[in-house]
């Protein structure tokens, strides 16, 4: 039997029953919030093709454990070369977070400028508030045991990009991590993140990353899904952004086998600016839900956002994207897109623009597509003698070397690539079974 | 002299229209043939059933290239026997490299023939030897694939894959269409640079213009399907000066 319902008791226990530290009085505030939430459903609008069944029972087996005491809080098992070639990859400095658990030691060691500081988030919670906008990021808080703050001071500018590496192996344990950014005024950070796991059985990670960008600031935020197919995520993004500020966010999603992203962007100042660009490939019986949000409290501000995706086998991908222009926001320059390339009649994607527009003065457009590949350039290619697979493959890449041309950084650029054409190739592969 | 192309009473459509009604077509090597014609005359469907686009199915006769049975092959195994059709349409393929593309066509027919993959460097230098000659920057090379191109730059550029890959048989579909009188040229040039007594090359135009500066061994008038008459480029002028009426006119009478 199948169900998103949370065990109210096991719940509870498992929240009281927690370590205590500086975390407690947020895990508290937040367990009150989820309590009367519960996990969304299939009432929720916004859940309406994502259910969180496999999510909510993987979750109910790690509160029992945890109401027992029968969970260890410590990381065990090294990593891999496999699952650490990012860090071999990308040059970045970077924090490795394993089941949820931030390797302090390594972060200890981590030489980094002046003027940027990496905290666990257990041991510094002065001036913390952590985001509980959503039952998810309510579950989040709740359950929190670590995660990472990171602080950018004013005028600070960080050349080499900081990477968090997120593997995620142990069976008898649900992920719970937060990241908070905040970046001072004109302070400017780069961030490559990684998520892995290992494909040791059903795994469930629900992540958070909030972020406060302060006057002029600028982020840029690469994210690289790569889950083994029996993974479950949630991912929420939160971004606070003020005055003439920059985010960018860059969204690879290959493996999963249900993913669920929602990027937030909240425009708080004049003059902001947002980049959200993703790329979600799916196969076999994979399931990806990106939902974006934008948010034009104020205006002048701009906003561009491109999402692709490319289907094949029977896997499912959802596409919701919000641009809600608050009443007085004028000068608000938002566009949307997002594009689908179908490989089999069995794949379904449901994409769905969402345009709310309470200001005058405004520049907004949205579109959508889903098609096939195109059947004259595939004989175009083909009279010159590539044959069909590689003709396939050829356009396929090129549909989405339109995303990987918006990654902002470019010491990931390498990786990524590679990581696509395998991606293309082994999902390319999936279409006769 | 060596028969290459041999059309047989060919009858072929798309969907339930039938375009072509037993064409018959011998071409040798060496030589160069055009073929005029009224628009939907069929000139196009030639082009493309012997280049194998798959929306056009022949109802019957048959198409022997070297003496082998051409329509049993894929359109990629025709490139690679030397099948080479320069599009009227060329098309446009953002991100994919038009250098890549050039040096993967290349290799796929080297790997058919059994001789070694070209090597970057080898490839490279071969490819802005062939542009310099049709008067194309080199930076053509590093765009996608007909990408933003003119028309007159498309067209030079299905002649440099031409040049590339060296074909037996070159079926040039209009490809004097949208040229300004330099571009003709240079594409004449082109064209000119490639004939060879083991080459045959088939220039389906409709207008007579192209054959001032490529000179054709035969000229053959397409209409309704089938070829109507045969004569030497003198007839291609009689064309120019009479139109295509005078040759319906004369079929019919």
């Amino acid at each position: 039997m199948t169900s998103t319902v949370i065990n109210q008791d096991l719940f509870t226990a498992a929240v009281e029953g927690l370590p205590p530290g500086q975390l407690s009085s947020h895990r508290s505030d937040a367990a009150k919030l989820f309590s009367v939430t519960g996990f969304p459903t299939a009432r929720d609008e916004d859940w309406k093709y994502t259910r969180l069944d496999g999510a909510a029972d993987l979750s109910n087996d790690w509160l029992a454990s945890l109401a027992q005491h029968s969970t260890s809080t410590e990381a065990s098992v090294m990593l891999t070369d496999a699952q650490l070639a990012p860090t071999q990859s990308i040059n970045a400095d970077w924090i490795i977070v394993h089941n949820g658990i931030v390797d302090a030691a390594a972060l200890g060691q981590l030489k980094l400028p002046t003027g940027v500081n990496v905290s666990l988030i257990g041991e510094d919670s002065e001036h913390l508030a952590l985001t509980t906008d959503s039952p998810m990021s309510a579950f989040n808080a709740a359950l929190l045991t670590d995660g990472l703050r990171v602080r950018v001071a004013n005028n600070v500018a960080v050349k080499k990009p900081l990477g968090f590496l997120m593997v995620d192996d142990d069976r008898s344990r649900v992920t719970q991590i937060r990241v908070v950014l905040e970046l001072g005024d004109n302070a400017a950070l780069r961030v490559v993140e990684c998520a892995l796991s290992s494909g040791v059985g059903p795994t469930f990670t629900n992540s958070v990353t909030q972020l406060q960008l302060a006057e002029g600031s600028k982020l840029d935020f690469l994210r690289l899904q790569n889950h083994a197919l029996d993974h479950i995520s949630t991912n929420r993004f939160v971004a606070n952004i003020d005055k003439d500020a920059t985010f960018t966010h860059n969204n690879f999603d290959f493996g999963g086998d249900l993913t669920r992203n929602d990027i937030v962007a909240i425009i708080e100042g004049a003059g902001a600016s947002v980049n959200l660009a993703g790329l979600y490939l799916a196969s076999g019986a994979q399931h990806i839900d990106n939902h974006t949000r934008v948010e034009h409290r104020v205006g002048p501000a701009v906003s561009h956002e491109e999402y692709r995706g490319i289907l094949n086998g029977k896997s499912r991908c959802v596409f919701n994207g919000q641009a809600v222009v608050f009443e007085g926001a004028d000068g608000t320059d938002a566009n949307q897109a997002n594009h689908n390339l179908l490989l089999s009649d069995q794949a379904e994607i449901d994409t769905k623009p969402e345009l709310e527009i309470y200001a005058d003065d405004v520049k907004c457009s949205h579109g959508a597509t889903v098609g096939q590949l195109d059947e004259t350039a595939l004989f175009y290619l083909r009279s010159r003698g590539l044959d069909t697979t590689e003709a396939r493959r050829l356009l396929t890449q090129a549909f989405a070397a339109n995303i990987l041309n918006l990654l902002a950084i470019d010491e990931a650029r390498e990786y990524v690539k590679l990581q696509l054409d395998e991606r293309v190739a082994s999902l390319l592969g999936d279409e006769r079974t | 002299m060596k028969t290459t192309l041999e059309v047989k009473n060919l009858h072929a459509g798309i969907g339930a229209t039938k375009i072509l009604n037993g064409l018959d077509l011998v071409v040798n090597a060496g030589e160069v043939h055009a073929i005029m014609g009224p628009n939907g005359s069929g000139k196009s469907t030639l082009a493309q059933v012997i280049a194998g686009h798959a929306d056009y199915e022949v109802l019957d006769g048959s198409v022997r290239f070297n003496g082998e049975d051409l329509l049993e092959l894929e359109p990629e195994e025709r490139a690679r026997e030397g099948v080479f059709l320069g599009f009227q349409y060329p098309v446009e393929i953002p991100g994919v490299n038009n250098a890549y593309l050039l040096k993967a066509a290349v290799n796929a027919k080297r790997r058919h023939l059994g001789l070694d993959e070209i090597d970057a460097f080898e490839f490279l230098k071969l490819a802005r030897e062939k542009m310099a000659t049709l008067g194309m920057d080199p930076i053509f090379l590093n765009r996608g694939v007909n990408e933003g191109f003119s028309g007159g730059e498309k067209k030079r550029n299905e002649i440099l894959q031409m040049a590339m890959l060296e074909p037996r048989l070159a079926i040039l579909d209009e490809t004097d269409s949208g040229l300004d009188i330099d571009a003709l040229k240079t594409v004449a040039a082109g064209i000119n640079e490639l004939r060879d007594p083991t080459r045959a090359i088939v220039l389906v135009t409709h207008y007579q213009r192209l054959l001032d500066y490529v000179e054709p061994d035969f000229v053959h008038v397409l209409s309704a399907g089938k070829i109507v008459r045969s004569g030497d480029k003198s007839l291609a002028l009689e064309l120019e000066k009479n139109g295509y009426e005078w040759v319906k006119e004369a079929v019919n009478a």
